[in-house]
């Protein structure tokens, strides 16, 4: 889904023990689970920074992580602690749009 | 004799330029007395550093002054400035936290940092400077001060009090003649303590004067402070538009509004010939402005008396405020204030708090 330009979270809350759910300005509510957002990390430890290329070994991620915590990072992304000790990651609003794993997100998806 | 109602329905044709609505529904008349044929309000401005402050109060004096059995109209001005956000957890206290960038260096941009500072403060704001140019802090030079920070109880320090703002540099930390020699790292620390362990209090503007380009001290303000703009600076040139291009990209990636584009040493005026002359095509910052879509906030003539004031420690807006340098940094702050008050009049955007995940 595309949100519109200036779109952001407005609210974080907890669907369970391992999906977080957005709130955004636009009135979208965005689904993510955990794990998933744990994978898709672009940081330079889990993405190559010159090529590109995946450097994190999915298997390597336990299949229980978790959020410790999430924080607001300036005025463009999130940064969350988990569970496994990684922690340098920055999600921006643009990427955790892209990844939204809510119903109407995923349909659209399947049918582009 | 004429009543409150009166009043403020004769003051609601009077309309903020910027806001597009008028003083009455905007909440600026406060304190209205009526005394016979004498009516006095205050009108309450959203910056003090409002450039058609006077216009304002000129028509809502007029307006009031034409109602029937009106003698006499007394109206005074104060201002309270707004946030564009709520207060988050890093500089709880400041109101609007201004970053000065410029893609490259020379610009002039740390003596446009010190002098919207002092301009500001000069309309009345209450006002910081944070020096972040951790590499080639300037203030110690230009505000003429080399006092220490002294301790507010045992983790934090207090701003320097210069010439009527607080002041945090590190040059105030470290031997003049020491250069800085510190990888990343260490200048995210030391930004990161200027903006969570320095006593700032409460400030209707922290400017700050960021170091050029778009390295790690940039990273680190648009990450730690709540930014509420930026304002770049750049000469007319194309060398230095291409820099300040890539600056405001930067801001645009990280979601810092850009407040504007002003324009340094925009001309050369002669002290012989009185003549302007335009040493780097004058107007380059106005076309970029005008091409990126951004306001354009002012141009500014290149004066060897603004750099002589930066060299003797009084910035040229306190040292010669009526030359035409001093007048034009004038009308910048005017303006930078102003955008800001559009932005925060604009539906402020909530702060989102950190969340903690229970298992």
């Amino acid at each position: 889904m595309h949100p519109p330009p200036g779109a952001r979270p407005t609210g974080l809350s907890q669907d369970g023990p391992d999906v977080l759910v957005l709130d955004w300005s636009h009135g979208h509510r965005g689904r993510h689970r955990v794990r998933d957002l744990r994978l898709a990390c672009r940081c330079a430890q889990c993405v190559d920074e010159w090529t590109g290329a995946p450097r994190l070994q999915p298997g390597s991620v336990p299949a229980d992580v978790r959020p410790l915590r999430i924080e607001p990072v300036g005025l463009y992304g999130l940064s969350v602690e988990w569970s496994d000790g990684h922690a340098t990651g920055i999600y921006t609003f643009e990427t955790l749009a892209e990844l939204c794993q809510c119903s109407e997100c995923l349909a659209a998806g399947a049918s582009a | 004799m004429v009543n409150v109602e009166q009043v403020l329905s004769a003051l609601r044709v009077v309309q903020d330029p910027d806001l597009h609505r008028d003083v009455v529904s905007l909440g600026f008349i406060k304190d209205v007395v009526i005394d016979g044929g004498r009516v006095s309000f205050r009108l309450d401005l959203t910056t003090p550093a409002c450039p058609v402050k006077d216009q304002l109060k000129a028509e809502a004096e007029r307006v009031v002054r034409a109602l029937p059995g009106v003698q006499a109209v007394d109206v005074s001005l104060s201002a309270s400035v707004r946030s564009p956000r709520p207060a988050g957890a890093v500089l709880p206290g400041v109101r609007n936290t201004i970053a000065v960038a410029s893609g490259k260096g020379g610009v002039g941009k740390s003596t446009v940092a010190a002098n919207l500072a002092l301009a500001l403060a000069d309309a009345g704001a209450a006002v910081g400077l944070l020096d972040a140019d951790i590499y080639g802090p300037s203030m110690p030079t230009m505000f003429g001060t080399n006092a220490r920070p002294q301790p507010a109880g045992e983790k934090s320090i207090h701003p320097v009090y210069a010439q009527g703002i607080k002041l945090m540099s590190i040059g105030f930390l470290i031997d003049p003649d020491q250069p800085m020699v510190w990888r990343g790292p260490m200048v995210h620390g030391a930004l990161s303590q200027f903006l969570e362990q320095v006593e700032w209090g409460t400030l209707d503007y922290l400017v700050v004067d960021m170091p050029p380009g778009t390295g790690d001290a940039q990273l680190t303000l648009t990450q730690r402070a709540p930014l509420a703009g930026a304002v770049i600076v750049t000469t007319p040139q194309q060398v230095s538009l291409i820099d300040a291009r890539k600056g405001l990209k930067m801001f645009e990636q990280v979601k810092v509004p850009v407040l504007g584009i002003v324009e340094n040493m925009a001309w050369f005026s002669c002290d012989g010939c009185g003549k302007e002359h335009d040493l780097f095509r004058r107007g380059g910052g106005r076309r970029t402005a005008e091409a990126l879509g951004v306001p354009f906030l002012g141009e500014v003539p290149l004066e060897p008396a603004v750099a002589a004031a930066g060299d003797d420690g009084l910035p040229i807006v306190r040292r010669d405020p009526q030359c035409a340098a001093a007048q034009a940094l004038r009308r910048v702050a005017g303006e930078v204030a102003r955008q800001l008050a559009m932005r925060a009049a604009a539906a402020p955007a909530p702060t989102l708090a950190a969340m903690a995940w229970k298992p």
